[in-house]
């Protein structure tokens, strides 16, 4: 081979190297995500160390590594990161601890894992359990075989609470507020009279005692949920006593077999995937998350398809083809490559500050200064990603309605069919797959869109779904959650970063599961159009 | 019956039920047609409309940071005396004034009423009237050498839905010396908790400080007054003095052009500092916070000097900028209480309305008012009054963002507690009299820095790889892989950006080196296994679809890098001493930041892969095939036709792919956000962070006020992004559209 062939096939690998490279960064990606979140809910053993210097710690090791250079004096040691749970004793999740300083290692079977409401994991053993201050029962294996009862009923507790407090109690919070704004709103309008005013007075005394009576109700069942507690001991031999309403799941994580650590493990996802989040979103689950941004993308296509396809059809089937609609059409192209922040600020001055600030000064202004559609919400996100997003859906629809071949139309028009009837009963059903391709592009990139978002109306905690039972059951100006600002927000701007970055890792694989199905349906759809013209055409 | 029986039963039917049936039917069918087709045109161009109208809608948001301020004509009453020292409520209602008599009045601007009329100093002849900036107190100095400083206090309240505005006069406080007289020139300031400096000339030339600091106690509510006094010299040609808002600083003025400055605190120096200036100082105040000076000039220049250090090292006042000329010499500088700004007044009754940071002359005209004897600017910064020979006059001035210009904006701005001309953005801080900075030049730097670093990774990978997809790929292997790139550009950057900031960073910074050795390894294990592929039997390699040997580098590769982790620590050791931080601190003096231009490099490139990849691979595949036919039946090899046909025929789509690539690195927001510090600082090292434009308006357009500076700058930098991105995006278009045409006539 002479020279330059072999530094040709040098090239030539090179080549094949860089895409190498390329599937490399993408598959170990994918892996990095996929591990770290479906091992987010897989419970490892909680281990017991014995220190050398006396003293023990229990809980579940998160990997060993080399001590840092900077810490010379144990150099070449390998440390473990542990978490050892128990925020209200120590403080943190995580400690380090090096190895020479552990002198054996146990999995005993009565250590015990608790999920707590507050304060986290805690772990340690069984000691008593009480109703209302006197010992019920003592000693690790009569513990553990009574609290599966207590707990059931605790639970049973504690759902009636919530119950209690999601439905009467927010009625009647909800229903005091309507009365101010009403209130105030009579006021504005140039003042209620008097039977009006005795009216207000006499309703708002009665929504005051409907609430006093079931706040009263539920500081009973409250005190009720307190009154059994079990004493625990954590490994350095404090001793806490733990209300068994506020303990989520109860485990003896060293004595599962590989059936209940299954079960658990699904049941951890479900509890991921339909719970409420807790400790300022680092535990429980993102229910709320998953509904603010599945609302949001449907809020936003059903905005985004009809104008996407009425400005693609007049594109491509009105408008006179000539250097004004290629240079639009140039234009609108590549207005789905300018930076979304640009469209959140354009959100922000136009929806929420324009258009809002109006709204509320028409509608709403018995509510005024505070605002109700001046500031961010899920109408106006739904709105700027539907902005964001038209392109595709031109382009895409465009692409679609383009591929639909004359003869369909010539064949159509000979019938004696208007123009309007043969795009509306012929060339839009062909068209169809496009269109929902463009769609569901559309929606991928919605539901993987964070940056606009942040300031046109997410929130790191929002108190109620936009959808609820109260009139008019959509409530479009309200905040919302997001997967996506999910991530940003528990990952760096939460109060306990280490503590919550698994948790961080399973609402990535969510996100990215979600939308990489949406592209790939979009692209096994898009194939099948390809194909489906080209017998259709013959 | 049927349909087709029906058509031809019309057909063969009368001729006017048919003709009527005809017309009456397709009538119905023709509207609708009709209004679809207008539908569909007014929608469509509707559509395509509003959403242009988004770049309209940010340059409407946008325009106002470059007008000028409106001032017209507000209140004007007359009064029985000549005005010689004022204060306003923030209101525009009441003002308290000082006449040549001595006497304190409070009068309405709108009844022309005067509320509260205090004489201060009866039985004496006034010498001197001044105003202090914050309008806390009027002063005089009279003929008995003594000084009298009268409280004035405003009042806001409302009754019935009504604002009241009520103005308080309190009792006069008196400084003076036991021994000899004050004498002009004199100044006085007072802050918060009622601490007051008076500074006076004496009869025997010499400088006295009165110091009377009041202590609350906490507990009992105790005030405790406490005296000091200290004196120094007076230079003979002293004639202006101004106290700063701390009571740390006193500046003086000589009309031969010499600036003073002494330490007040917690004595006034014994020598000042003298800074000779070019020209006959004829007025001299403070801009809010104290630290820039305000010099007016007999020619009416205008100048403003802060105290920085100097080339040759030493501190004291430097010229920092000069405005324009008004045609007589200046007479009165008063300063804004809110920002950096202020009016001057000269002798020709000109006004004019400045702003220090940006340096704009925002407004100059007559006031209409003749010799102006005493100015003040409105607490609120919203107006500013003047008083004349007997007349109280105030103009509305309408001035919502002064503190930027176009200049300001992009060039450097010399800031106060600078040493130097910089280009700094830091748009708040919690200070009342901090000057807002507004620079947007390090943070275009910051977004070509990271652009650039993510350009690095993304061209030559994402460029490559589409070469080798579209020409050594079997295209049974390519429709697997094509489709897996494209799932890199549909991850969401908020997760890359997560991955980068908390996942890799961390890792990245604990072993830096390994980057490096798998930058030189990977290039190495890439031939070695083709070299090793080769050497396979011909039979096995024939076997395999075309492009397989880029699947056995994917395994290499892993292990590899695999490798390269393990074998860390080893390399660091041999080629950085075992820390590489330290060494790169040793060599090149360089800090290293956890999330840097390197970390965003990597996950900005990875999202911008498979754009270049996309669009290059498309260039490379659409090239004719009679080219490539024809230079291999001329013998040349695959590796020939591809360098000398191929890759010439489709740069200018590789060019566009660049340009595209770069278009999207630009405006990244959540990646940049999370992956780098966001600090905005300008520098190119790529071990720093910086903040780029896009995560600018992330991070600050929450806090930022709407119509606000803040807020119209951020709609600047979206403005910017928009116009850069939009250009970049078209050009590549239409350089795209011209290669297409040539494929075509190929």
């Amino acid at each position: 081979m002479s020279t330059t062939d072999r530094i040709g096939q040098f090239f030539t690998w090179l080549c094949g190297g860089a895409l190498a490279l390329n599937l490399l960064l993408v598959v170990g990606l994918l892996l990095l995500i996929g591990m770290h979140g479906l091992a987010y809910f897989w419970q490892s053993g909680v281990a017991e160390l014995q220190l050398r210097g006396g003293g023990r710690l229990l809980g579940e090791i998160h990997g060993v590594e080399e001590v840092p250079a900077d810490e010379a004096a144990w150099e070449g040691e390998q440390r473990m990161r542990m978490k050892i749970g128990n925020r209200d004793l120590y403080g943190l999740d995580f400690r380090w601890v090096r190895e020479s300083e552990v002198e054996a290692v146990t999995y005993p079977e009565d250590v015990v894992l608790l999920e707590r409401m507050e304060w986290g994991n805690f772990y340690g053993r069984m000691l008593e359990l009480r109703q209302a201050g006197e010992v019920v029962s003592r000693g690790a294996d009569s513990v553990w075989s009574a609290f599966p009862a207590v707990h059931a009923s605790k639970m049973e507790e504690r759902a009636e609470i919530e119950a209690l407090e999601a439905g009467p109690i927010g009625d009647v919070n909800y229903q005091i507020e309507r009365l101010r704004l009403d209130q105030r709103r009579a006021d504005l309008e140039g003042g209620a009279d008097a039977a009006d005013r005795a009216r207000f007075g006499r309703s708002e005394t009665e929504l005051n005692q409907r609430y006093e009576s079931l706040a009263t109700q539920l500081f009973a069942m409250r005190d009720r949920l307190a009154d059994q507690q079990v004493v625990m001991e954590a490994a350095t031999g404090e001793r806490k006593a733990i209300v068994v309403g506020e303990i989520v799941r109860c485990l003896r994580p060293n004595a599962m077999g590989a059936i209940d650590s299954l079960l658990l493990y699904f049941s951890r996802i479900w509890e991921f995937v339909s719970g409420s989040p807790r400790e300022s979103n680092t535990e429980g689950g993102i229910f709320p998350a998953i509904f603010g941004t599945v609302m949001m993308v449907f809020l936003m296509s059903f905005a985004v398809v009809p104008f996407g396809v009425l400005a693609a059809l007049y594109l491509r089937e009105y408008a006179k083809e000539g250097p004004v609609v290629r240079a639009v059409r140039i234009a609108v192209n590549n207005l789905a490559g300018v930076p979304s922040i640009v469209f959140g600020v354009f959100g922000l001055g136009f929806f929420v500050y324009l258009i809002g600030g109006t709204i509320d000064q028409i509608f709403y202004p018995e509510a005024l200064p505070t605002p109700t559609y001046g500031t961010g919400g899920i109408l106006w996100a739904s709105l700027t990603l539907a902005l964001l997003t038209v392109p595709v859906v031109i382009v895409a629809a465009e692409e679609g309605l383009a591929a639909v071949p004359r003869i369909v139309r010539e064949g159509s028009l000979a019938l004696g069919a208007t123009k309007f009837e043969t795009i509306w009963r012929v060339v839009l059903p062909a068209a169809a797959p496009g269109i929902l391709t463009g769609m569901i592009l559309a929606m991928a990139r919605a539901a993987g869109e964070v940056a606009p978002l942040m300031i046109v109306g997410m929130v790191k905690l929002a108190p109620s779904l936009p959808i609820d039972h109260h009139f008019p059951f959509v409530h479009l100006e309200r905040k919302f959650m997001h997967l996506g600002f999910h991530v940003y927000d528990v990952g760096f701007q939460s109060p306990n970063v280490e503590a919550s970055q698994p948790l961080v890792f399973a609402t990535a694989l969510l996100l990215v599961a979600v939308v990489v199905a949406m592209n790939l349906v979009a692209v096994v759809v898009r194939n099948r159009v390809r194909r489906g013209y080209s017998t259709s055409a013959v | 019956m049927d349909r087709n029986s029906s058509a031809s039963s019309s057909l063969d039917g009368p001729v006017d039920l048919s003709a009527s049936r005809a017309l009456a039917i397709p009538d119905r069918r023709t509207l609708a047609d009709r209004v679809a087709g207008f539908v569909v045109r007014a929608g469509g161009i509707g559509i395509i409309a509003s959403i242009l109208a988004i770049l309209v809608f940010i340059v409407a948001e946008v325009a106002p940071l470059v007008d000028g301020a409106v001032v017209v004509p507000g209140a004007r009453i007359s009064t029985l005396h000549d005005a010689k020292a004022l204060s306003i409520d923030p209101y525009k209602r009441l003002v308290a004034w000082l006449d040549a008599a001595g006497v304190v009045r409070v009068t309405d601007l709108q009844d022309e009423e005067t509320i509260e009329e205090r004489p201060v100093a009866p039985d004496s002849t006034m010498v001197a009237a001044l105003a202090d900036p914050d309008g806390q107190f009027l002063g005089l100095l009279d003929d008995s050498g003594r000084i009298e400083l009268s409280p004035v206090s405003w009042r806001v309240g409302f009754e019935d839905g009504q604002r009241v505005v009520g103005g308080d006069i309190g009792d006069a406080v008196r400084f003076e010396l036991s021994d000899v007289a004050l004498v002009e020139p004199f100044t006085a300031r007072m802050v918060g908790d009622g601490s007051q400096v008076v500074v006076s000339r004496t009869a025997d030339d010499r400088l006295v400080a009165f110091r009377r600091t009041r202590e609350i106690n906490e507990f009992t509510e105790e005030i405790t007054e406490s005296d000091s006094r200290s004196f120094t010299a007076a230079p003979s040609e002293i004639a202006r003095l101004v106290v700063d808002d701390e009571q740390e600083h006193l500046f003086g003025a000589g009309p031969d052009g010499r600036l003073y400055h002494w330490n007040l605190y917690p004595r006034v120096s014994a020598v000042p500092d003298v800074t000779l200036i070019d020209g006959d100082i004829t007025a001299l105040n403070l801009l809010l916070g104290g630290r820039a000076l305000v010099v007016g000039l007999a020619d009416g220049g205008l100048q403003v000097w802060y105290r920085a250090t100097r080339e040759d090292g030493s501190h004291g006042l430097t010229l920092i900028r000069q405005f324009p000329p008004q045609p007589a010499a200046i007479r009165h500088i008063a300063p804004s209480r809110r920002d950096k700004g202020f009016v001057a007044v000269d002798d020709s009754g000109m006004v004019g309305l400045y702003y220090s940071t940006s340096e704009r002359v925002l407004w100059r005209g007559s006031a209409g008012v003749e010799s102006i004897g005493a100015i003040a600017v409105t607490p609120k910064a919203d107006g500013i009054l003047l008083a004349g020979s007997r007349v109280l006059s105030v103009l509305d001035v309408d001035n919502p963002h002064p503190d930027v210009s176009l200049w300001s904006l992009f060039a450097p701005v010399w800031y106060e507690g600078y040493d130097e001309p910089d280009y700094v953005w830091q748009s708040s801080s919690g200070t009342d009299d901090f000057e807002p900075k507004y620079s947007l030049t390090p943070l275009l730097i910051g977004t070509f820095k990271g652009t650039i670093y993510s350009l690095l990774l993304a061209i030559p990978l994402g460029v490559l790889g589409a070469m080798y997809v579209s020409q050594f790929m079997h295209p049974r292997l390519r429709n697997i892989i094509k489709p897996t790139i494209e799932i890199m550009a549909a991850l969401p950057s908020v997760v890359l950006g997560f991955l980068a900031g908390l996942w890799l960073a961390p890792r990245v910074e604990e072993s830096f080196s390994t980057l490096i050795l798998m930058v030189i390894a990977f290039p190495l294990v890439i031939v070695g296994t083709g070299l090793l592929w080769e050497r396979l039997p011909v039979n096995w390699r024939n076997r395999m679809p075309l492009g397989s040997e880029a699947l056995a580098f994917a395994l290499t590769l892993a292990v590899a890098g695999a490798v390269c982790v393990a074998f860390d620590d080893t390399f660091e050791a041999l080629a950085f001493g075992g820390n590489f931080q330290a060494w790169l601190r040793n060599m090149t003096g360089l800090h290293y930041d956890q999330r840097n231009a390197v970390i965003v490099g990597l996950a900005m490139g990875f999202a911008v892969i498979p754009i270049i990849f996309a669009i290059s691979e498309d260039a490379f595949s659409n090239v004719p095939r009679n080219l490539v036919s024809g230079s291999l039946a001329l013998g040349a090899n695959r590796w020939q036709t591809v360098s000398r046909i191929v890759l010439p025929t489709a740069s200018p789509g590789i060019f566009s792919a660049i340009m595209v690539g770069f278009g999207r690195a630009v405006g990244e927001t959540m990646i940049v956000l999370m992956a780098t510090g966001n600090t905005p600082i300008r520098d190119w090292n790529p071990f720093n962070g910086f903040r780029t434009l896009s995560a600018n308006i992330a991070v600050e357009i929450p806090e930022a006020p709407q119509f606000g500076t803040l807020y119209r700058v951020l709609f600047l930098a979206a403005l910017l992004l928009f116009i850069v991105t939009f250009a970049v995006n078209t050009a590549a278009e239409l350089v795209r559209q011209r290669l297409r045409e040539r494929y075509a006539r190929l």
